[in-house]
């Protein structure tokens, strides 16, 4: 006979439904703001526009051909769309995280949620599920329609691989967003430093050029950054710009290194800052 | 007897109040202004190596006219977004705070208040302006500085057009409230595409430099950078640059008084509904 829970601990099936009830809570309130959703497809699309006409100007004829040379593909219509998809997936990770906090710190629950027995771990999950969901959908009609935009085949290479190579990114992705919540449960008004890492990020990731061009040190630090791999693996798998390692599998297994330690990392400096906040009475306070 | 309430003296002293005040906020926040700092630095960093990614690998083309593109046409871009936050979204921050409706029971200009927060974006936003073109100047290419003086009157009635914008803004966001937070990244991202200010409008379709044409920000961004760039072959692209100055010089003169108009037209709206603190 299964043993009952301990009294104050829930099951396993009731930890699943809190955090599938955190996702469709906050699935249900994006909805409520079309504007806004419509604004993130949107933003890849113009974030992916300026380089490219930069690049046709300064370029002129030959800007497929340099860029060619310089990237590994003439196509650089997708090379963009892929690094400002690829952004989007990752700051949408920084603030959907971030500001699940700040959000619960503004409303004034923050404080309730503690007293109660779902773990933070829990809705921790719910929101990343919650962000995931956005943040992909938002990518893939971003880089469908910004290819239809630009005239572009978005089917071409290896589709599954790129997939593959976003779905392993992710979790070392949240495990990152994580040490942002805890700053934002630590310095609590921190959207300026949030902005500036989104930021730091894409361009250490490679945004609008491969890291290959970034100085000695700066790309040292680059592939410490699981997005780095991520758009790569992804523009590699379908424009064949060559990946790190040379092999699709060696650079998705870094990914996955990153997915055993990012997310430890991640829990072990929140639950570090959770605990330093709740015995100095600031959890209710923003 | 003129009133110690009104007169020139008494506007003057409210609008150095007022400004104290907003640049007393900004200095209490460094970590804010390092970090916006980073962020304008890392945005033209990302796209001028962008560019550089179109251009042959040797490094015989010459960066400059790139650097001098992306530069010129951020600074326009910079205070036009920053005149939309600070001057037009920034009504909703004294609303929330519960201190606009007091600030119309005071005698104090409300046009003071204004005001005050454009020498806050020309302080804040000049600031990161400059550093960061220096900063892009030494790092990717040498940025291209010719007729400096006729440079910078475009540049100032730009941004008098510019902060005229932003009192409509203001005035909108007094009507539209929480939405006018959708409508800035609107209007942002429209401004990045339609006035080019990150590439040239050569790139744009014919029927974008028709629509183009016809927003006197966009002959702000052709007019300063092609006057900055030392007008080379191509540039100004939109119109001969006599049109293009004529063009602003009214945006300039006319924009703020049609934008200030607008919003004492919607404050008193405001004021009538009793709607000032609801947000």
């Amino acid at each position: 006979m299964p043993r009952p829970p301990r009294a104050g601990r829930p099951t396993f099936g009731q930890t699943l439904s809190a955090a599938l009830a955190e996702t469709q809570l906050r699935l249900i309130n994006i909805t409520r703001y079309p504007g806004q959703m419509i604004m993130e497809v949107v933003i890849p699309i113009v974030f992916a526009a300026m380089p490219m006409f930069l690049g046709r100007a300064a370029g002129g004829d030959q800007a497929a051909v340099n860029f060619e040379a310089n990237t590994g593909t003439a196509n650089y219509v997708a090379y963009m769309l892929i690094g400002s998809s690829v952004f989007t997936i990752v700051s949408g990770a920084f603030w959907h995280v971030a500001y699940w906090i700040r959000f619960e710190q503004e409303t004034g629950t923050l404080e309730a949620v503690y007293l109660s027995p779902t773990s933070t771990f829990t809705l921790a999950s719910g929101v990343a599920l919650y962000s995931v969901i956005r943040g992909l959908v938002t990518a893939l009609i971003a880089y469908g329609l910004g290819c239809l935009i630009f005239q572009v085949n978005p089917l071409t290479g290896d589709l599954w691989l790129a997939l593959l190579f976003i779905l392993s990114g992710l979790v070392p992705l949240y495990g990152m967003a994580l040490i942002f919540g805890a700053v934002v449960l630590r310095v609590k008004e921190s959207s300026a430093i949030v902005n500036l890492m989104q930021w730091v990020v894409s361009f250490l990731m490679g945004m609008y050029f491969p890291v290959a061009t970034l100085p000695p040190f700066l790309r040292a630090i680059a592939f410490l950054f699981p997005p780095t791999w991520m758009t790569n693996g992804v523009r590699s798998a379908l424009l064949g710009v060559g990946y790190f390692f040379d092999a699709w599998y060696l650079d998705l297994s870094v990914l996955w290194v990153f997915m055993l330690f990012a997310p430890l990392f991640g829990f072990w400096v929140f639950n570090r800052v959770e605990r330093s906040v709740q015995r100095n009475e600031g959890i209710g306070q923003f | 007897m003129q009133s110690r309430l009104t007169g020139p003296a008494a506007f003057f002293s409210t609008l150095a109040a007022m400004t104290g005040k907003e640049l007393t906020i900004m200095l209490r926040y460094p970590v804010e202004f390092a970090a916006s700092f980073g962020q304008v630095f890392l945005i033209v960093a990302s796209v001028t190596l962008a560019g550089l990614m179109f251009t042959p690998r040797s490094g015989e083309q010459d960066s400059s006219a790139t650097t001098g593109v992306v530069v010129y046409g951020f600074i326009i871009f910079m205070f036009l977004s920053d005149t939309l936050w600070t001057i037009g979204y920034n009504v909703r921050r004294d609303q929330k705070q519960g201190t606009l409706e007091q600030l119309y029971l005071s005698p104090a200009s409300k046009f003071a208040n204004l005001l005050s927060r454009i020498t806050v974006s020309l302080v804040w936003t000049g600031l990161l302006c400059v550093t960061s073109a220096a900063l892009m100047s030494a790092l990717i290419g040498k940025l291209p500085v010719y007729n400096l003086p006729l440079g910078l009157l475009v540049l100032i009635l730009t941004l008098s057009g510019t902060f005229g914008f932003g009192f409509a803004f203001a005035a909108l966001t007094l009507r539209i409230k929480e939405s006018a937070q959708t409508l800035i990244n609107v209007i942002q991202f429209t401004f990045m595409v339609v006035s080019a200010p990150f590439f040239p409008f050569s790139v744009l379709p014919d029927w974008v430099i028709a629509i183009t044409r016809f927003i006197p920000l966009s002959h702000g961004v052709d007019a300063f950078r092609s006057l900055m760039m030392g007008l080379p072959p191509g540039y100004p692209e939109l119109a001969p640059i006599e049109i293009e100055i004529a063009v602003i010089a009214v945006f300039g003169l006319v924009m703020p008084l049609v934008g200030y108009g607008l919003y004492r037209h919607e404050e008193d709206v405001a004021r009538r509904a009793g709607t000032l603190s609801e947000y």
